[in-house]
């Protein structure tokens, strides 16, 4: 089973190489996209290394190698995707994330401390709208009518999805 | 097979158990209830892996793993795996703006909302005094006389942040 798990973290490594200069090279709108698409891409090379490589990669322990092909593969293409969806979550704690925000505001101003109505001056409603609104109209999940915001047939899905997640956990109006 | 079966069903038992906790009880400190409730899924894997039968009597060859610390230790990280994509699943329905957006805009599914209309929708103090009252019940802030000021370790994360904003060239965000 070490196989599958030692190409899994080597993939994430790769990806973690390819993706951070790319976004340092090159400003793209469309990041999560190109973040999808780059682990898509290092999925396939791990399948494809996977069926090349001697069953103990040439430094493997013998023990390490008892287990069947098939398994080992798809743990080790599980632990990929999951490592990869990890790293989502951490991605968009930073670049989403409104509680950092707040903590970065107030480290920024002069005093190192602010009212919430200066936190709410330095970054407004109107702001935090715009840009998830910008986010949702890139994924496909709202389009604009007449100057006007309206689900798409995706996005009615998911409010419908998580409004009943909301309502059955219990968990507010939220947002 | 068996980590990874025994990984899935203790996710699975995982999932239900917190959906009946959070269905029946109003919970405030949802982040304990869940992590809570995963550690004590725990040894319920554990229980999961030694009740399955080893591979090599149920499964073909490709997919039989012995049952050693690797298999063991795989269908753990499945389970966490689960529990970590789930949670992120959970808080995008607790706490995403985009969420709440996309179901305010689904109560006008036929003319829609304009920014306005859906600034008028939110009670943004109320937003704001949520997230303050959790980074300062999660240590990271501090209020003193109406004003917030940062912690240590609220400066730790903020710097570590604004480096990692800094390094993915991801403006301020938020």
């Amino acid at each position: 089973m070490l196989k599958g798990l030692v190409l899994a973290c080597a993939g994430f490594a790769l990806f973690q190489i390819i993706h951070v200069p790319l976004f340092r090279l090159q400003v793209s709108e469309f990041r999560f996209r190109t973040m999808v698409r780059i682990a898509f891409a290092l999925g396939i090379l791990l399948l494809v290394v996977y069926l090349a490589t001697p069953p103990d990669l040439g430094f493997l322990p013998a023990a390490s190698t008892k287990a069947g092909w098939a398994i080992d593969l798809l743990n080790g293409l599980l632990v990929f995707a999951f490592l990869f969806v990890g790293y989502c979550m951490f991605y968009f704690l930073i670049d989403r994330g409104f509680s950092g925000r707040i903590m970065i505001e107030i480290e920024a101003s002069p005093h190192r401390r602010l009212h919430p109505a200066e936190i709410a001056a330095r970054y407004s409603l109107e702001m935090v709208l715009r840009r998830r609104l910008g986010e949702m109209l890139e994924i496909g999940r709202i389009t604009v009518l007449h100057g006007r915001y309206c689900n798409t047939k995706k996005g009615r899905w998911s409010a419908a999805m998580f409004a009943f997640v909301k309502k059955f956990l219990q968990l507010g109006e939220g947002g | 097979m068996r980590g990874l079966v025994a990984g899935m069903l203790a996710f699975g038992v995982y999932f239900l158990v917190q959906a009946v906790v959070f269905h029946s009880v109003q919970v405030s400190r949802r982040a304990l209830v869940l992590a809570g409730l995963w550690l004590g899924g725990l040894p319920v894997y554990v229980w999961f892996y030694t009740w399955l039968p080893d591979d090599r009597s149920v499964w073909p060859a490709p997919l039989v793993a012995p049952s050693d610390v690797t298999t063991l230790f795989s269908g753990g990280l499945l389970y966490f795996f689960l529990f970590m994509g789930y949670a992120q699943f959970f808080y995008m329905a607790e706490s995403s703006v985009g969420v709440r957006t996309m179901i305010e805009l689904a109560s006008e599914p036929e003319k829609g909302l304009t920014l306005e209309e859906l600034t008028k929708r939110y009670h943004y103090d109320w937003m704001l005094d949520r997230r303050l009252r959790r980074l300062v019940h999660a240590g990271y802030l501090i209020e003193e006389m109406g004003y917030y000021r940062t912690t240590a370790r609220g400066r730790l994360a903020a710097a570590v942040l604004k480096w990692c904003k800094r390094l993915l060239r991801l403006g301020p965000g938020g």
